[in-house]
């Protein structure tokens, strides 16, 4: 859309300033959230004990799903930080908007593509290292001609749109949730009363959708995050 | 998208990803400090405590059943224990009593010939005792009413006949 941002140069980089906000809100968000549920740690959880099982397990079925040979184990901590901080930065843009002096301060941060691209960047370096670690550097760069040689490049190519489409679909689907809800907001103010009326359940019925889009995003994103790792650690 | 990527081509905000590499992993490390280490820590002491909990539970189960069905042999051998005891004990009674009527029959018996013997000891006695009175009495009245020729020997045959008649006249 037309939003207008801050930029701060550190250090000869270039920091966009309602990413970086929003990416804190919503780490400061998770680890709250966590950090409230998980005081009372005992051996007959409470009610905040099992809503954090919950979600640990639900995780840990993830990494499962992909490495059910019990391999994935240390992936348990990066499933489940990556599902919270994608959910929660998912939904943040839907309820918590800041714009100052038509200045965006914070929004989802997943909404734009260097955030999404920096995620998707952390799981593909993962299953790169994990790689190198298990098969040898040779091991790891042989595993680019299997099972047969002349699939070099095509095995080459899916490294980049592996890549690209990972991060791509989160920053599209919150991306575009954003966008029609921006515009919904258009239509509400566009002819007063009537058309705010109008408007209200038009955009009560998107925001539930978002908040369901957001959910299957980051679900889908962790899940594609642990098959390329587990792709990764197998010969074909 | 492609107005954001125009404008992204001449401002492309390249610390964003540092800032949310960073951010990410301070966040997972916190994650784990505060939360995930406790918590799977626990989960992991709960499935332990479940497992040893369920084999402690059949182990126990397996003892019971052992212990129930020594008990209940226990109760089969006490009731024979007991109908043996109780039928020994009506032998034993049986055999006292029996032994005691006896022992109370031959008392009695015993009393009886005693006391028999003793009265056919009595009367002989004074049988004897009388025999001899008579004999010194009937000697005195005989020697008082003939005091004259009867010397010892004719005297004895007449005394001897005169006894025979008595205990001949008794005897009837």
């Amino acid at each position: 859309m037309d939003d207008k941002y801050k930029f701060v140069e550190f250090l000869g980089l270039r920091f966009n300033v309602a990413n970086d906000l929003s990416v804190l809100v919503s780490a400061v968000l998770v680890f709250i959230l966590v950090f409230a549920l998980s005081r009372k740690v005992t051996m007959r959880p409470g009610k905040a004990q099992n809503v954090l099982e919950w979600m640990i397990d639900f995780t840990n079925g993830i990494v499962k799903s992909a490495m059910p040979d019990g391999s994935g184990k240390q992936f348990n901590l990066y499933a489940f930080v990556l599902f919270l901080f994608i959910f929660v930065s998912n939904q943040l843009g839907l309820f918590f908007q800041v714009k100052v002096g038509g200045f965006t301060y914070v929004k989802s941060p997943t909404s734009n593509p260097l955030i999404t691209m920096g995620l998707a960047t952390v799981s593909l370096l993962l299953s790169h290292y994990y790689a190198v670690k298990k098969f040898g550097f040779g091991g790891y760069l042989s595993n680019y001609a299997r099972p047969v040689k002349f699939l070099l490049p095509i095995n080459l190519l899916e490294e980049f749109t592996n890549f690209l489409t990972l991060s791509l679909r989160l920053y599209g689907n919150i991306f575009a949730g954003e966008v029609l809800l921006a515009l919904i907001g258009t239509v509400a103010k566009s002819f007063g009363a009537v058309t705010f009326v109008a408007a209200m359940p038009l955009a009560m019925v998107w925001q539930g959708f978002s908040v369901f889009i957001g959910a299957i995003q980051a679900y889908v994103f962790t899940t594609l995050s642990m098959v390329y790792i587990s792709r990764k650690m197998e010969q074909e | 998208m492609a107005g954001l990527l125009v404008l992204g081509a001449n401002q492309v905000a390249l610390g964003d990803m540092l800032f949310i590499l960073i951010s990410f992993i301070i966040l997972a490390l916190l994650v784990k400090h505060f939360a995930w280490s406790p918590v799977t820590k626990m989960m992991d002491a709960r499935s332990e405590k479940i497992t040893g909990d369920l084999d402690y539970a059949d182990q126990e189960r397996s003892r019971a059943e052992k212990l129930a069905k020594e008990r209940e042999d226990a109760l089969k051998n006490s009731r024979a224990e007991a109908v043996e005891i109780v039928s020994k004990a009506k032998e034993s009674g049986e055999t006292q009593k029996k032994s005691i009527v006896s022992d109370a029959h031959s008392e009695a018996e015993e009393l009886r010939q005693r006391a028999k013997s003793d009265a056919e000891k009595a009367r002989e006695d004074a049988m004897a005792s009388a025999q001899n009175d008579i004999a010194n009495l009937s000697l005195e009245i005989a020697s008082k009413v003939i005091s004259k020729e009867l010397n010892a020997d004719d005297q004895k045959s007449l005394i001897d006949s005169y006894i025979k008649e008595l205990t001949v006249n008794e005897s009837k």
